[in-house]
């Protein structure tokens, strides 16, 4: 009964971005270390640590974990130049692109699953873009998404590892004695502040095996979230109300330069 | 380090109060608003654009409303014109906050932005330089000659003239409406305030006093930024509150401090300083609008 629950919850959960996994069993122990992330007026990035144990007695398989942010569509450009000067054109969209993707895995992502595998559960960011509006005449559909790739890649969004963490990478995966696996990864501050999944995969020769999705909620407190629900709930008082800090600050501004 | 509630990133409380400081402290020097260094400054910390451009109204309004004060016990504030221009004010920056939001749609915001701080810097630069070269060489500004008005312009021969008592005018209202409303438009989308257009305009173009044409120029600008702040921050909720903190805390202290050891120095070398950076700043802006990109696409998403 208890099985058939966990089994439920983990459809629900996993329903548009790990949506083929539900034909593997999910007996692959898990869990992170920061379930709660609080992002406070002192945020600077977090680390997610996800640790588990390989079902497998003999320590058989292959671990990749992924980290997701919420997918959102995005558009990529290509500049052109228009009468000397680049300005933006041939606008790209798609539908779904997440806004936070990590990767990491014991030894390279290719070695562990086939293209079809990678592509099927969305085990790199670029199978996790899906193309939405037509690509221009000329353009190459796949040149735009290893561009949106390559651009959030810059921005710390998109990260991949494989093997522990070296001493100046930001995240990796270290297998233990035992089956015991542990995985970090630098969650920058430009991240967005949303509901996050960690999900393990268990592969073996190549075939998925199992796997296990762990939420991570990420949320503002305090003043951050006070003021953040004021500008999104009230925005016309929170509008009113940054005009009237202009005034204060103006007027004692004009009454301390009277004094002096 | 202070993480930004709405641009959703951390900035260094030191690096802003330092950058907003000055930029107040040039502007109480050589006594021009500084809304256009301050928001470009800004996307150089890399504040999202959007976000720079509405949160900077808001340190505006502030500048401004302290310089009023100063003003209104001069009594060198026609209100009357002040109203009329504002009235234009207000149908162009709403008209701009709907420019803003199309532009940022199309993805084009950044190209605008950009040529129109090239054409802006590069001619109130050009403006500053010459004017410093022409005082070094002994030589008046032309510009003085307007104190005697004679020369009727266009402001007076349009109908529906009205009598601007403060100001000693009897012109018609179109001008100002359309110059109200054109200042408007370039403030919604460029996060300035246009003090150092209006303030020519309003010389050369209404043919006004320069004795009032300060005061009613930052009434105007005080009625816009304020209206943008809240447009934008119900169309777009691109305001950071934090971050407009720092930046009033910055500019007000900055500016007084500059105001006090400009009066100490003579202005047109603080000009000359001032329009030659103004020059290399246009210069980078063209440099990146004509030189091929390295990296040939961009991404909109998040902003």
């Amino acid at each position: 009964m208890r099985r058939l629950a966990a089994l439920l919850a983990l459809l629900l959960l996993a329903a548009p971005a790990a949506a083929q996994t539900s034909d593997v069993a999910s007996d692959l122990p898990a869990a992170v270390a920061e379930e709660q992330i609080t992002v406070s007026s002192d945020y600077r990035g977090s680390y997610v640590t996800v640790f588990g144990v390989n079902p497998d007695r003999r320590g058989r398989g292959d671990i990749v974990v992924v980290v997701r942010g919420p997918s959102e569509s995005a558009t990529v450009m290509r500049k052109r130049r228009v009468l000397g000067l680049w300005m933006n054109g041939d606008p790209v969209q798609f539908s779904e692109a997440p806004t936070f993707f990590a990767v990491l895995s014991n030894r390279p992502l290719r070695q562990i699953a086939s293209p079809q595998s990678i592509w099927r559960y969305q085990l790199d960011p670029a199978a996790s873009a899906q193309l939405d509006s037509a690509v221009p005449q000329g353009g190459d559909p796949s040149a735009y998404r290893a561009a949106l790739v390559r651009l959030r890649r810059q921005q710390g969004l998109y990260q991949e590892y494989s093997g522990r963490a070296a001493p100046d990478q930001r995240g990796g995966l270290t297998l233990y004695q035992g089956g015991l696996f542990r995985a970090v990864v630098r969650l920058p501050a430009n991240a967005p502040i949303a509901q996050y999944y960690a999900d393990t995969y268990l592969f073996r020769d190549g075939r998925l095996i199992s796997a296990q999705r762990i939420p991570i909620s990420i949320s503002r407190v305090g003043v951050e979230r006070r003021i953040h629900d004021l500008a999104t709930n009230y925005s016309f008082l929170y509008g009113i109300l940054t005009v009237l800090l202009a005034l204060a600050a103006g007027w004692v501004a004009a009454f301390l330069f009277r004094r002096t | 380090m202070i993480y930004l509630p709405i641009a959703e990133m951390p900035v260094n409380v030191l690096l802003v109060l330092l950058v907003s400081g000055g930029v107040g402290f040039m502007s109480g020097m050589v006594g021009v608003g500084g809304g256009f260094i301050m928001t470009p400054s800004l996307m150089f910390l890399g504040v999202p654009p959007p976000v720079a451009v509405a949160t900077g109204a808001s340190q505006i309004a502030a500048t401004s409303f302290s310089g009023i004060m100063a003003q209104t016990r001069r009594k060198s504030v026609d209100w009357r014109m002040g109203m009329l221009l504002s009235i234009g004010g207000v149908l162009g920056s709403v008209s701009g906050v709907w420019l803003f939001e199309r532009l940022l749609h199309f993805g084009q915001l950044d190209l605008i932005v950009s040529l129109l701080y090239l054409i802006l810097l590069a001619s109130v630069g050009f403006l500053m330089v010459r004017e410093a070269y022409h005082v070094w060489r002994g030589r008046a500004v032309k510009g003085v000659s307007i104190l005697r008005r004679p020369v009727k312009t266009m402001a007076h021969t349009l109908p529906l003239r009205m009598r601007f008592p403060r100001s000693g005018l009897y012109i018609s209202v179109i001008p100002p409406l359309a110059l109200g409303f054109g200042i408007g438009g370039l403030a919604a989308i460029m996060g300035i305030g246009g003090g150092f257009i209006l303030i020519p305009a309003m010389i050369y173009l209404l043919r006004m006093p320069t004795n009032v044409v300060i005061g009613t120029s930052l009434f105007q600008v005080l009625i816009i930024t304020s209206l943008i702040v809240v447009l934008q921050s119900t169309a777009t909720q691109t305001v950071d509150l934090v971050l407009a903190a720092l930046l009033m805390l910055g500019g007000v202290v900055g500016a007084q401090m500059g105001a006090r050891l400009g009066a100490g120095l003579k202005s047109e070398h603080l000009r000359a300083v001032l329009g030659a950076l103004l020059l290399i700043a246009s210069a980078k802006f063209l440099w990146d609008l004509v030189i091929p990109p390295t990296e040939p696409y961009v991404l909109r998403g998040l902003w």
